[in-house]
């Protein structure tokens, strides 16, 4: 990857002053491009990106063009690109005191949040390279707030498109913080507008305060190539369930991570892709179990055709310590064609002997007594292939707790399946 | 009126090592509006007929042919002969995780129908309805996983299910019977009559002439090794009860190891 800086100091400061950013911020900027150079890139298992083009548009280039006042209030979040976030909050979430604004907003209105949360605990800003280019270029993002205490009945719906024709590089932020023992539903998608040789890193911290309960779906529906972390902080007796639907068109490196840190803590990690074309998905899972009576389980199923790839690494891993803890961990590549690459390969580190841990991996083929069996009642190969799949990916659909949510999911894998058997089709 | 006919039919199964000849030239024809039974001693080559009738990859038919109204299946794939009009009973039926027994039985009958004309909803749960009802199943059967974890009698019963949903031409039903209990069998043999008509026929396997007590065939055929050796009105089915199949091959005179002489 080139060393040529993405942009310069002045620049890097006249885009704070343009968004009237924290001292905190410029600061932040500054050290981490004076750093991420020379930072190693993430390394993870089996999956090599070196020639995946993660940097390509300028940040900073565009300026946003409508900084206009928000307006506050359900927490329904629409970002189209790099412009400010459209924020509405519903009277329940207003009454709650729930905050959700735009990050540049955010950032002057909530310093010491931000000193404490931003890039610290779950993604560290000299982690690597790909997470010190963030805290240099961040260009849009969100930042949620769901006090102590709290209950939602209604989701949160955040909605997030790469704008890819303005020619900028898309470096997007989530930061929310889930108060104690707040309990919510998160629903957010993601996708790109357009296809064009516009690069992403996004990066979205989950912080959750003890006894917080959140549950967090999305579908990611990406079309360039991409940085994605999302990462979890966990503190006492909070639980983060996660049902994801990794269903890119593009090349995404996602880094996912959990770190059960409170004691009592507690993660269901599942999530279903699909890999088809020539694309790559390289897919790493990491939980780590701090505390004592930590449970991390995760689930990963994928489906890769044509001469895709699909790599699946689940991480789970026990510090010494983490007393009476529990790791589990399931992950399953189904491949649709002799050309379709796929890996599912389950770490497990454990440095406690007080523990349960195991695993289960496998790749394979859609079962051909299924296959008869379905078009013995007349469905084509491709129908049945897909009800197959779907069956497949089935653990992942039934988690999603909202109905409109699950029927959005299925539509989408279909919509990628069929793509995907077209182009095969195509080609034999 | 619809035709099958199986002509002079050889049939092979690659086993990892052998290849093994099963069929050794069965002829057999039948019309829609008929009922025919096969019986015959196990291993005989039942399910293989069945099977590669309705074309199943694992069998390779190295003679003969299979003929639906004079055209030959023998080059389609098993969904084309199904949407052409064939639906087999299975004896294993496939378990599905994560596909409803409904959304399959709509997927299966939208297969049948142009793209842009789809079962209406309500038409389809009123059928479904009217033929769980029949069948004496209950409605949450239709919202289970297709046979995940069903019993031996439950699956039977929904391979019923979908031939009421279906309506195939020609049903062949392996041993549709088989772990039934008796009151199960008399549901699944009322399923099958209220599909009697002039537009449908059924080829019936089975062990036991009991259940041709209660769907009475227009012809019973008894297949050993790898034939149809007789053919004969609904009386031969009782007569086999009588006397067995060591009987009938005495009687014919044939060269045939019956599997329970070893
Ligand atoms: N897929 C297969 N692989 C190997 N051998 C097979 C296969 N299918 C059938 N056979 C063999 O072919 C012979 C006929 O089997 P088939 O299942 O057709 O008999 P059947 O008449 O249906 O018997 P049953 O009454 O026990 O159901 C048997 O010897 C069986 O082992
Ligand atoms: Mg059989």
């Amino acid at each position: 990857m080139n060393k040529k800086l993405f942009t310069s100091e002045q620049e890097l400061t006249a885009f704070s002053q343009q968004h009237h950013e924290t001292a905190a911020m410029v600061q932040i900027r500054a050290a981490a491009f004076e750093q991420y150079a020379e930072l190693p890139l993430p390394q993870f298992q089996k999956i090599n990106y070196r020639t995946w083009s993660l940097f390509n548009g300028e940040p900073l280039v565009a300026a946003p063009s409508t900084l206009k006042p928000l307006t506050k209030s359900t927490a329904t979040i629409s970002q189209q690109g790099t412009q400010p976030a459209q924020i509405q909050l519903n009277a329940e979430a207003q009454a709650a005191g729930v905050v959700a604004l735009d990050f540049f907003e955010a950032e002057q209105q909530f310093p010491e949040l931000f000193a404490k949360y931003y890039m610290t605990i779950a993604l560290a800003k000299d982690a690597h390279r790909l997470a010190a280019f963030h805290a240099a270029a961040v260009n849009s993002g969100v930042f949620v707030y769901v006090p102590a205490g709290v209950q939602l009945k209604e989701p949160l719906t955040w909605e997030f498109t790469q704008d890819t024709t303005t020619g900028q590089m898309y470096v997007h932020h989530v930061l929310l913080i889930a108060g104690e023992k707040s309990r919510f539903t998160i629903l957010e998608s993601r996708q790109s507008d357009d296809e064009q040789a516009i690069s992403a890193n996004i990066v979205e911290e989950l912080i959750l305060q003890a006894g917080a309960q959140v549950h967090f779906t999305s579908i990611d529906e990406l079309k360039s190539t991409a940085y994605l972390a999302r990462r979890a902080y966990l503190s006492a007796n909070s639980r983060l369930d996660w049902a994801l639907g990794l269903m890119n068109d593009s090349n995404v490196l996602d880094d996912f991570n959990v770190d059960l840190k409170g004691d009592g803590s507690h993660t269901e990690f599942k999530a279903v892709a699909i890999s088809a074309g020539t694309q790559i998905q390289g897919v790493t899972t990491r939980v780590t179990n701090y505390g004592q009576h930590t449970e991390g389980n995760i689930l990963q199923h994928g489906v890769i055709l044509s001469d895709a790839t699909l790599i699946f690494n689940g991480i789970g891993h026990i510090v010494k310590g983490a007393r009476d803890s529990d790791a589990q961990q399931e992950n399953r590549v189904l491949m649709l064609s002799k050309t379709a690459r796929g890996d599912a390969n389950p770490i497990l580190l454990i440095d406690e002997n007080d523990v349960r841990a195991g695993h289960a991996a496998s790749v394979g083929r859609v079962d051909a007594s299924q296959m008869y069996y379905l078009m013995s009642r007349g469905l084509s190969k491709d129908v049945a292939e897909r009800l197959v799949i779907r069956g497949f990916l089935g653990s992942v659909l039934t988690e999603i707790p909202l109905a409109e949510a699950r029927e959005k999911l299925t539509a989408t894998i279909e919509r990628k399946l069929i793509d995907g058997q077209k182009h095969r089709d195509r080609a034999e | 009126m619809a035709n099958l006919t199986i002509k002079n039919l050889h049939v092979r199964v690659d086993d990892e090592s052998e290849h093994k000849e099963i069929l050794k030239g069965v002829d057999l024809s039948m019309n829609s509006g008929e009922i025919h039974a096969i019986m015959g001693p196990n291993g005989t080559g039942k399910s293989t007929l069945s099977e590669t009738i309705m074309g199943n990859p694992r069998y390779t038919v190295t003679e003969g042919d299979i003929l639906l109204n004079g055209e030959s299946l023998l080059d389609k794939p098993v969904d084309e002969r199904a949407r052409a009009g064939l639906f087999l009973g299975m004896q294993y039926p496939a378990e599905i995780m994560g596909v409803t027994n409904a959304e399959f039985m709509r997927s299966a009958i939208n297969a049948r129908r142009a793209d842009d004309d789809p079962i209406p909803v309500r038409e389809f749960i009123k059928e479904l309805d009217k033929n769980l009802n029949l069948l004496d199943m209950n409605e949450k059967m239709a919202e289970r996983y297709l046979n995940q974890g069903f019993s031996g009698g439950e699956k039977k019963r929904n391979e019923i299910l979908q031939l009421l949903m279906i309506k195939p031409t020609f049903a062949i039903l392996d041993e549709i019977d088989s772990g039934l209990d008796i009151d199960a069998m008399k549901v699944v043999a009322k399923g099958v009559n209220s599909m009697r008509g002039a537009d449908f026929g059924s080829l019936i396997i089975t062990h036991y002439e009991r259940l041709l007590d209660y769907i009475t065939p227009d012809v019973v055929h008894v297949m050993m090794g790898g034939r149809v050796v007789k053919s004969g009105d609904a009386s031969l089915a009782a007569k086999l009860e009588d006397e067995g199949y060591t009987g009938l091959r005495d009687e014919l005179g044939l060269d045939v190891q019956l599997t329970d002489e070893n």
